[in-house]
């Protein structure tokens, strides 16, 4: 897929009175499809500021204030503060290991040669068609023979340790490296710079697009996730992450809407402003990693 | 594919030992990411149809049943007569209505407007933030007395309904909630696909007095015939395996009543609940049979392989 450029490139085929009609038409569903994206997470946003006799009525809030988010930092156990630093945790290792495993398998597959390369490559393609869900079984036997489903830190490592290193990371990175030329490389080895030396000082500053790509598209997918710490997290409430916390407090909170917003809009606003600031590796990484489906 | 380092004109020995080096240097750098790959990922996989094999507990392998984990499946009522008519229906409906919702979209922002980067941004939002925000979020909107009643209240539809919760409404609610989310994912997608295509077509299309409506089916559409195909396979592949919505909304059991048990719903609870691993796995595997039996139907319906 190509990227998507910012510059309207429709062609205009049309007169242009008819040309206007259709922009204003254009703009009035533009808008209230627009609504229809923002008004949700506003509603959230406006009730986590409410108290909690007020949250179902349609009015703003009366007296808006911080409670509810200090209910949810520290009136429940975990307490926000404790599913962010998991959620973060996990997120922060997770990219950074796709980054570099995958960087480090992707210009392998792109450039060195070595015995197995085309069998292995393919292999590593084809996974990304088999669900992530027949793999649930057999990961939890291990895991569990790893020692790693037990309550003390070491379960943190069952769900990273699955994570570690996706097909797409290792995928989108080796696409990349075959766009450089190779007479960069050429040129840092007859100045006498080893295969280590020329991947690390030569190709990785110039791939920093595709690195921030998959950085992003691992760190949106791992502070998201719900199955793998749904499964492993599950029993040890010490490791719960945001999304996990969500759809457990849910049914704890019932009837007091405000702490649970709090929870939703901290679990949201840091992908929010990534979005904001580094919307154009958002959309790379989507285009990429529809490969994963 | 060339290798950097192939065109040396060195003696025979030089270029032997520079490939060896060559050869080690790539197995090293793949050493740690293919060893994580070999065991959760080709070992788990067939360790996976291995499993299915067995009456498996949290323990291990109890007792080799060959194919009788399948026979029970078959003859399970909740996997037969809600899992799996739960996931077709998602899939029917959720696949169809974000493919013309997103293509809309597409089309719409792609026109010369201004502020497109602002609509485009605004409408992948709900795809970027988390699934368990979003279900949360919709299931207060949902409330008896929430927005959406609120809303439906002005247009003259007095309801007291909690969709959610409401074993009539609550897998439709979802399939709204999910049309909502992923319409700018299938926007995205179109988007890149509509901006490839030259602009010479429409050029030709125009001179020969074709209304903008008529250009946009026998022009345009035919030629999204990669990008239908591949947005149609992801969409397929993502509705068989969904998990996230259902779960949140309506926790391990599916609730209310199986309404929103899918098959990895289904395949979750066998493993993280009850612990019947060797039915949990049988029902992978049957999920792959379904994912892969589809994706070949769709290609067999597109005749042609991805544009990826």
């Amino acid at each position: 897929m190509t990227a998507i450029t910012d510059a309207a490139t429709a062609p205009q085929v049309v007169a242009p009175r008819e040309g206007r009609l259709r922009r204003v038409v254009a703009y009035v569903l533009l808008t209230l499809w627009a609504l229809l994206m923002f008004v949700p997470f506003a509603w959230t946003f406006l009730t986590s500021l409410k108290d909690r006799p007020e949250a179902l009525d349609m009015v703003l809030p009366g007296s808006p204030d911080l409670e509810a988010y200090q209910r949810a930092w520290s009136s429940i156990d975990p307490g926000l503060p404790q599913m962010f630093a998991n959620s973060l945790g996990l997120a922060v290792a997770v990219t950074a290991s796709n980054v570099l495993l995958g960087s480090l398998a992707g210009y392998a597959f792109a450039r060195l040669r070595f015995p197995g390369r085309e069998a292995l490559f393919i292999i590593v393609l084809a996974t990304l068609m088999i669900p992530d869900q027949l793999r649930v079984v057999p990961v939890y036997q291990i895991m569990n023979f790893l020692n790693f489903t037990g309550r003390d830190p070491s379960n943190y490592l069952s769900v990273f340790l699955v994570l570690a290193i996706s097909a797409t990371s290792i995928f989108l990175l080796r696409q990349y490296f075959l766009t450089i030329p190779v007479d960069l490389e050429e040129a840092a080895r007859i100045d006498g710079a080893g295969y280590f030396q020329t991947f690390w000082q030569v190709i990785l500053p110039l791939a920093s697009p595709a690195l921030a790509a998959v950085a992003i598209l691992q760190f949106q997918g791992t502070w998201n996730g719900l199955f793998w710490p749904a499964l492993f997290f599950g029993p040890v409430r010490e490791h719960w992450t945001l999304p996990f916390g969500i759809s457990q407090y849910q049914g704890a909170f019932q009837t007091d809407w405000p702490p649970l917003m709090a929870i939703v809009v901290v679990a949201t606003l840091p992908i929010l402003l990534l979005y904001i600031f580094f919307q154009r590796y958002f959309v790379e990484g989507i285009a990429a990693s529809g490969v994963k489906g | 594919m060339r290798s950097p380092f192939s065109g040396g004109t060195d003696g025979g020995t030089d270029m032997r030992t520079e490939r060896r080096r060559e050869a080690r240097v790539g197995l090293a750098f793949i050493a740690v990411p293919m060893a994580l790959f070999l065991v959760f990922q080709i070992f788990a996989i067939g360790y996976a149809f291995y499993i299915s094999f067995f009456d498996w507990g949290i323990r291990g392998a109890r007792e080799f049943l060959g194919f009788e984990n399948y026979a029970e499946l078959m003859s399970d009522g909740v996997f037969i007569g809600k899992a799996i008519p739960n996931t077709l229906v998602y899939t029917a409906v959720v696949v169809p209505a974000q493919m013309a919702l997103g293509l809309s979209l597409a089309v719409i922002v792609n026109q010369k407007i201004r502020g497109q980067a602002f609509f485009r941004t605004a409408f992948y939002f709900p795809a970027v933030a988390s699934s368990a925000a979003v279900v949360v979020l919709f299931t207060f909107l949902t409330q008896p007395q929430g927005l959406i009643n609120t809303v439906l209240g002005f247009v003259g539809i007095e309801t007291a309904r909690n969709w959610t919760n409401d074993p009539a409404t609550a897998l439709p609610s979802i399939m709204v909630l999910v049309i909502w989310t992923t319409s700018g994912t299938m926007m995205l997608f179109y988007l890149s696909a509509l901006q490839s295509i030259s602009r010479e077509v429409y050029e030709a299309a125009a001179i020969d007095g074709a209304n903008w409506w008529s250009a946009f089916w026998k022009i345009t559409f035919p030629l999204l015939k990669p990008a239908h195909y591949f947005v149609a396979v992801i969409s397929v592949i993502g509705a068989l395996q969904m998990f996230d919505q259902s779960f949140i909304a309506g926790g391990a059991d599916g609730a209310p009543a199986n309404s929103l048990t899918t098959m990895v719903l289904y395949l979750f609870r066998a493993t993280g609940k009850t612990f019947e691993f060797g039915y949990a796995a049988a029902i992978g595997v049957v999920l792959l049979i379904f994912i892969m039996t589809l994706t070949l139907i769709q290609r067999r319906l597109f005749g042609q392989a991805p544009a990826m």
